[in-house]
């Protein structure tokens, strides 16, 4: 393998990778804005100028692939002083504006600024500034604190298919905006937040809810469909203001959709059961599992797609138990939704259940049938039949014929192993505390199964 | 092993201490200067950089905190609880801006890390009251002390 030493530290790479992405790997940071690893590669900010022997100029390190033999230093007083020229020259414009901006706490720009920008800045002259058209119901923009990177632009065309950010005008004139200033129309928007580097784009639904440094971040797997991107949930307190999606290069490389991004807001609802309910009456968990007990003849359970391995466990435990039928429902298709994340079907486990090889429900009669569900998968067509539901349910869910709510645990809240589409188990894990009086699955199962004072 | 320490007679009976003793106390009593003040009526002029009750600052009617979240972030206390909202006029502002007065240390953390000059800790140091509410925003902007 061909070597390139970096700040006196050698380090193979394989050809053609350029020397941001070499020198991250052996632990050597080298700020940059317009770059980023799932784009193609501008050149256009000047942040990551490196000094590299043999070379007269200073090189972009972000396009320049390494070369066998090839001394970079990324530390030397030439490049200290071009990062501080660059962070001086990008701030001219720039408003400044950081107690009011939603990005401050993990802007790129902030973070440079502070390490290799002056702490003065020279310039007296009026900043240009720009009128802001709405971007639609996602994106907030703040042209002012542009830096022009273009990311924005880069991931429209590449990633999103939908070229409709622009560059308007030239030079200092330059604007970033939607064609025509319509607004945006991608099912992949909320990304555009993530990837900018400064607070231009950022997302209307987070605006001035949470300071960034509040957040405890969770990584987890998200429930949307059976992509099962890794994501990252970003609470205060045990609720949810944000999901960022998180870099895996196997499942959705650094991006995630829309729909799960905001998903999450269903289960902080006020309208989600989370008492117990029977027969008409909130109840303790003791008193409606032994109602529930007394009525258990001729009992289907179904189980939905959207469930982790532990729970269909517990659940196939519990009809074992009374001898009854387990099936699967919700959809039983899958495929390619845009060809970017999306797939057609909307349950996180899906792949996993056609795995353990349960059948589908297709209409069988039961006097009773148990739903068990994680909130995502769509209620199955029972007609008259009277139902219980266990695991997440809203109130405009309750119809005439439904018997009683188990309140369970959704996405956020609980631990447990979903398969996505390329047969891949990730685990889920628990950002929030339980809210109200809802119960995992295995915990109700044993309940009911053994009996126990508790609750 | 406990000894007993052998005592004359004039320190055993303590007549001598005693009225050294006295001495001390009617000179401090006759020809030294008072102490105490008559509190509401006289009050002690406290240092500029005394730390009482807070107060926000305005500029044209207009509360100077843009609610950065600064002052709770760096409160040790957690006694600053803000929401932020929008306005026509002003990009961000404090819907809600509360300090718990009854949690706060006073120890000016907030005052220090205001980007704005918003918050700011008056020369007020009577502060007991009858009930347990917290400081609200428009009480804080109106309460100045002596700033």
């Amino acid at each position: 393998m061909p070597k390139c030493i970096i700040d006196g530290r050698e380090a193979e790479f394989s050809v053609g990778e350029n020397i941001v992405d070499i020198a991250k790997r052996i632990g050597v940071s080298i700020p940059v804005f317009c770059y980023h690893p799932g784009l193609s590669v501008v050149a256009q900010c000047r942040m990551c100028t490196v000094e590299v022997e043999k070379m007269g100029k200073l090189q972009t390190g972000c396009s320049t692939p390494a070369t066998d033999g090839m001394v970079i230093h990324t530390n030397s007083q030439k490049v200290l002083d071009a990062r501080q020229s660059t962070m001086e020259f990008l701030l001219v414009n720039h408003p400044l504006d950081c107690p009011i901006c939603d990005k401050s706490g993990e802007c790129d720009l902030q973070d440079y600024s502070f390490e290799h920008g002056s702490q003065y800045s020279r310039y007296t002259e009026e900043r240009r500034t720009y009128v802001d058209l709405d971007m639609g119901p996602v994106i907030q923009k703040n042209m002012n604190r542009c830096i022009h990177c273009t990311r924005c632009i880069r991931f429209a065309d590449e990633i999103a298919k939908l070229p409709e950010m622009v560059a308007m005008q030239r030079g200092n004139a330059t604007e970033i905006t939607t064609a025509d200033g319509r607004p945006l129309e991608t099912d992949y928007a909320g990304n555009y937040s993530d990837i900018c580097p400064t607070g231009s784009l950022t997302l209307k639904d987070f605006r001035f809810h949470k300071r960034a440094w509040f957040l405890k971040k969770t990584p987890t797997i998200c429930a949307g469909c059976s992509r099962g991107c890794s994501i990252e949930l970003q609470t205060h307190d045990d609720h949810v203001y944000r999901i960022i999606p998180r870099e895996n290069q196997a499942v959705n490389q650094y991006w995630m959709c829309d729909e799960g991004r905001f998903m999450y807001h269903a289960y902080q609802e006020e309208s989600r059961l989370c008492v117990p309910w029977f027969d008409g009456q909130e109840l303790a968990w003791q008193e409606a599992l032994q109602q529930l007990r007394a009525k258990m003849t001729g009992a289907l359970f179904l189980v939905a797609t959207d469930l982790t391995h532990e729970e269909v466990d517990a659940v196939s435990q519990l009809a074992q138990f009374y001898g009854a039928q387990l099936l699967a429902f919700g959809s039983d298709t899958d495929a390619d939704y845009d060809a970017i994340l999306r797939r057609t079907n909307m349950a996180a486990n899906f792949h996993g259940l056609k795995r353990r090889g349960l059948s589908w429900y297709a209409g069988q009669k039961a006097e009773l049938v148990i739903i068990v569900r994680a909130g995502r998968t769509k209620l199955p067509q029972l007609g008259e039949t009277p139902w219980v539901g266990m695991g997440v349910f809203w109130e405009k869910e309750k119809t005439p014929s439904c018997q009683g709510i188990l309140p369970g645990l959704s996405y956020l809240e609980k631990n447990g192993t979903v398969t996505n589409f390329q047969g891949t188990d990730q685990a889920l894990k628990q950002a929030v505390a339980v809210p109200g009086m809802c119960r995992s699955v295995p915990e109700i199962v044993m309940q009911w199964m053994h009996g126990g004072e508790r609750g | 092993m406990l000894l007993s320490k052998k005592k004359g007679f004039f320190t055993r009976i303590y007549i001598v201490e005693i009225i050294q003793g006295l001495a001390i106390t009617l000179k401090n009593f006759f020809f030294s200067r008072k102490v105490t003040i008559q509190y509401p009526e006289e009050r002690r002029a406290y240092s500029d950089r005394f730390r009482g009750l807070h107060y926000i600052k305005a500029t044209n009617g207009v509360e100077n905190c843009t609610a950065c979240m600064l002052c709770p972030t760096v409160c040790p206390a957690e006694c600053i609880h803000i929401e932020a909202g929008e306005q026509a006029d002003k990009e961000k502002y404090p819907v809600r801006f509360e300090i718990d007065l009854l949690r706060c240390c006073f120890c000016g953390m907030c005052e220090e890390a205001c980007p704005k000059d918003a918050i700011k800790l008056s020369a007020i140091y009577e502060m007991a009251t009858h009930s347990r509410e917290v400081l609200r925003k428009d009480m804080l902007l109106e309460q100045r002390g002596n700033k």
